[in-house]
């Protein structure tokens, strides 16, 4: 009897647990904003101080600590609005931000967290993250006149249901290198060595790779040439794809781009075309044209090869930045090759705009004023904070009004690379974060001169149009996670493996018809629906 | 039970004994406390988040107040193009790590064999070393021995006339490495629960049988694993309990898209959907089947060693 009580007892102990712990969730609306505190225009924002509470995703190139770092500090003055920055690495981002997204222990913002586009509309229809629409019109001047000026950003960040969750990082689309990011780069000197011209077409690129192979063009009998090197092989088809007449649409879409007749979304990964470019870098892989381990290279191992100089060509950031060693300058960048059948487009570029950068959460007492803080990026006073920092602190303008950071930081007394000099006092170097890049004020990686005239190069191939990513309804996202995470998850595998030879391009039939099966269809339809609301937009 | 007065008495009566015996001898039941409040805290209360396997899991509503969605998440994954892969990946790797479950026994009747002297004792601290390196440091380590070009393995096979293996990134060798390691690590540790055991056999059983001519295997066979066969089927009914449990970060570690083929296991499907992808209800549902199937595991076994040796875990 008495256990059975007991029980009993420890039953409804668990029960009122439960209940307690359901609490907290359940008052999440938040109080009604004092408006009266903010000020007409312009800086600072608020009249009394306010805080507000911003969990941000910390890139391993940006300083450790924001809330020590010169810029926020400044603009806590500027704005009379404190910032307690929360730092959550990006080794453990995506898990922490999910956490604390499950948990409703909300902070009132996160900004530079990369929340995948299909949880941003997630968690905006659940009421977790505020729609912007209304706080842009009346307290986001700044972004507001971008978005009139660009309306296919304005766009690309609207979900189904008519709303904007978060403020995004534009670029501008005039500033080639940042969209492309990643390209092709040659050696220079194994060319000249090799009596031969930067490679124009597919089977050109074959015959560099083959007599970088064969000719030991650095004149070094201890260097083990190899011809393509990456961090992974994704580079390489990526730079291939538009010399086969697929991915016309741009790097955000790994899987659809546009029919040639002009009207349908076509899966590409089952055309012909992708056939034969698997077919073509399987040859390179064959011949050991390509680094053997590249599907299992690590980051670090790869920039240790990179170091020895024995990479040929690769597809990278500029490897005068990032590269280390003495070869590091040897690299120029490649050109767009045509195809077998004459195709001949770069298709590595991205939309200029994304979205995943800055949300609001329900839990934010002051929406009107994280709003006007986070705008002023889009102005130029803004960008010019963010990117360059103070005049006369971190930068200053040249004669002939160019920016350019003060000498500590360019020439770094203590070696410091130039992201790691400019980490010490702002945070941009890592990315991911919401805003707009400019190129008078972007000096990262991509806004070096080898980046630009790299990027130059590849510009006359751009493809015409680039889609953003697709926003999809909360039904066809539980089918894209389920049904279309297994397809992209096949496809990229099997590419993979036919690549490597591990699977046999005979098996192609085999591949496509697993594909039908697994519900391509149904995959198709989704993908159709979301391009035809998005050009309704 | 008022139908029943002899069985409530006896009820009663046994009652009484044990609040006499927790009166008795209370400063045990202190020592129990820790571990009873620890489960119940971190173990039990938990569990009633189990039900967002059944949800719709939003986070605003929390679990109480998500929908309800019965067993839609179980179907979809019973309908995912990868569940039998799963399945069949999760089981021929537990098998393979369960086939190996004599290994630590054998080393530890060898130490056991050994005078205790230095070399007894370096051979322990070595083989006990590599379980105290971060897995991390182990996948690191594998990767560079095992390098197609620069590691230090296939060097040895292309000096002595082969070709290079590319171990990593072949499915046939992604099991032997995984669990070859897993065992380089923890053969030596593992051996420790069985010489505690060992050092508990009478060493006059060892005197009385070597003066009846019983040769040093005769005696292994006959005294020492008859004494620690008890500690070997709990062990062994314990390492079924987590028969589905395979260390996954290693796994994770160790996984890239050639070798997926092999190394795409229960777990890491579930770190991937749950964690990464923020499909909290989905990963429920999977992780609740594995372990109704480990359970079921354990109470089978468990079962079967109580009829057949009388040892068993209750």
């Amino acid at each position: 009897m008495k256990l059975k009580k007991l029980f009993i007892v420890l039953m409804l102990l668990v029960l009122i647990l439960a209940a307690c712990s359901n609490n907290n969730s359940s008052s999440d609306a938040a109080e009604e904003e004092d408006l009266d505190n903010l000020t007409d225009s312009g800086l600072p924002i608020v009249e009394e101080p306010i805080e507000l509470d911003i969990f941000a995703g910390k890139a391993p190139a940006t300083a450790d600590d924001w809330n020590d770092v010169l810029i926020w500090n400044e603009y806590e003055e500027m704005t009379n609005i404190n910032v307690n920055w929360d730092m959550v690495p990006h080794e453990g981002l995506s898990e922490k931000r999910n956490l604390a997204l499950a948990s409703g222990d909300l902070p009132d913002a996160f900004h530079s967290a990369l929340i995948p586009v299909p949880d941003i509309f997630k968690y905006g229809q659940q009421g977790t993250f505020i729609p912007l629409n209304d706080l842009i019109e009346e307290h986001a001047p700044n972004l507001k006149s971008i978005l009139e000026e660009y309306p296919e950003v304005e766009k690309a960040i609207t979900f189904p249901d008519g709303n904007i969750y978060s403020f995004p990082l534009i670029y501008d689309p005039e500033f080639s290198a940042l969209r492309i990011s990643e390209g092709p780069w040659i050696r220079e000197d194994w060319l000249e060595a090799l009596n031969m011209d930067v490679p124009e077409t597919t089977d050109e690129f074959y015959e560099y790779l083959k007599a970088v192979k064969e000719g030991n063009p650095s004149g070094d009998e201890s260097i083990e040439e190899i011809p393509f090197g990456a961090q992974s092989i994704n580079g390489l088809l990526t730079y291939l794809k538009g010399s086969f007449g697929i991915g016309n649409k741009g790097k955000g879409h790994r899987f659809i781009d546009l029919d040639p007749d002009g009207e349908t979304v076509r899966f590409y990964p089952t055309t012909e075309n992708y056939k034969e470019m698997i077919e073509y870098v399987h040859k390179l892989y064959d011949e050991g044209l390509i680094e053997e381990n590249i599907f299992s290279i690590s980051p670090e191992q790869f920039y240790a090869n990179a170091g020895e100089g024995v990479y040929g060509s690769t597809y990278n950031h500029s490897p005068a930045e990032l590269f280390p060693g003495e070869h590091r300058d040897s690299f120029t960048g490649g050109l767009t090759l045509e195809g077998p059948h004459g195709d001949k487009a770069f298709t590595g570029i991205s939309f200029p705009s994304s979205t995943t950068g800055f949300v609001i959460t329900s839990q934010n007492e002051n929406p009107a004023a994280t709003a006007r803080w986070m705008d002023y990026f889009y102005s130029d006073e803004g960008a010019e904070l963010f990117f360059m920092g103070i005049e006369g602190e971190t930068f200053e303008k040249t004669e002939d009004g160019e920016y350019e950071y003060v000498e500590e930081i360019r020439d770094n007394p203590d070696g410091l690379t130039l992201d790691q000099a400019v980490a010490q006092y702002l945070t941009w170097p890592g990315g991911q974060y919401p805003g707009i890049l400019m190129e008078d004020y972007f000096k990262g990686a991509e806004g070096t001169e080898s980046s630009k005239e790299a990027a130059e190069k590849l510009e006359p191939d751009f493809i015409e149009e680039v889609w953003p990513s697709f926003t999809y309804t909360e039904e066809e996202n539980n089918t894209m996670t389920s049904v279309g995470a297994d397809i992209e998850k096949y496809v990229t595998e099997m590419t993979d493996q036919f690549i490597s030879g591990q699977t046999p391009l005979s098996e192609w039939d085999t591949y496509v018809e697993t594909l039908e099966n697994m519900g391509l269809e149904q995959y198709m339809e989704i993908q159709q629906d979301a391009y035809e609301r998005y050009l309704s937009n | 039970m008022a139908k029943n007065p002899a069985r409530a008495i006896s009820m009663n009566s046994r009652l009484d004994r044990f609040k006499k015996n927790v009166l008795l001898n209370w400063r045990l039941y202190v020592f129990l406390l820790p571990a009873i409040l620890y489960f119940t805290i971190f173990h039990y209360i938990p569990m009633y988040g189990v039900q967002i396997a059944f949800k719709d899991f939003y986070a605003t509503e929390g679990i109480t107040g998500s929908p309800w969605v019965g067993f839609d998440h179980f179907s979809r994954f019973f309908d995912s193009y990868y569940f039998w892969r799963l399945i069949k990946n999760t089981i021929i790797l537990s098998l393979y790590q369960l086939i190996l479950f004599p290994l630590p026994i054998i080393f530890a009747l060898m130490l056991n064999e050994l005078k205790n002297g230095p070399f007894k004792k370096w051979s322990q601290t070595l083989t006990y070393a590599p379980h105290f390196m971060s897995v991390v440091v182990i996948v690191g380590m594998l990767v560079a021995f095992l390098d197609p070009i620069t590691g230090i393995i296939n060097h040895v096979i292309t000096s002595l006339g082969g070709s290079s293996i590319s171990f990593l990134t072949s499915p046939e060798w992604f099991r032997h490495i995984f669990v070859w390691s897993g065992q380089w690590q923890t053969l030596g540790w593992g051996t420790i629960i069985y010489l505690a055991a060992l050092s508990g056999v009478n060493p006059e059983l060892h005197e009385a049988a070597k003066i009846d001519g019983a040769s040093r295997i005769q005696r292994i066979l006959h005294i020492n694993i008859p004494a620690i066969l008890p500690t070997i089927v709990v062990l062994f009914i314990l390492n079924i309990g987590s028969f589905m449990a395979i260390g996954f970060e290693k796994v994770l570690l160790m996984q890239n898209n050639l070798n997926a083929e092999t190394s795409d296991i229960i777990q890491t499907f579930v770190y991937q959907t749950g964690l990464l992808e923020g499909q909290y209800s989905f990963a429920a549902a999977i992780g609740l089947f594995d372990s109704v199937i480990n359970l079921t595991l354990l109470v089978i076994v468990n079962q079967i060693a109580r009829k057949t040796s009388e040892n068993s875990l209750w």
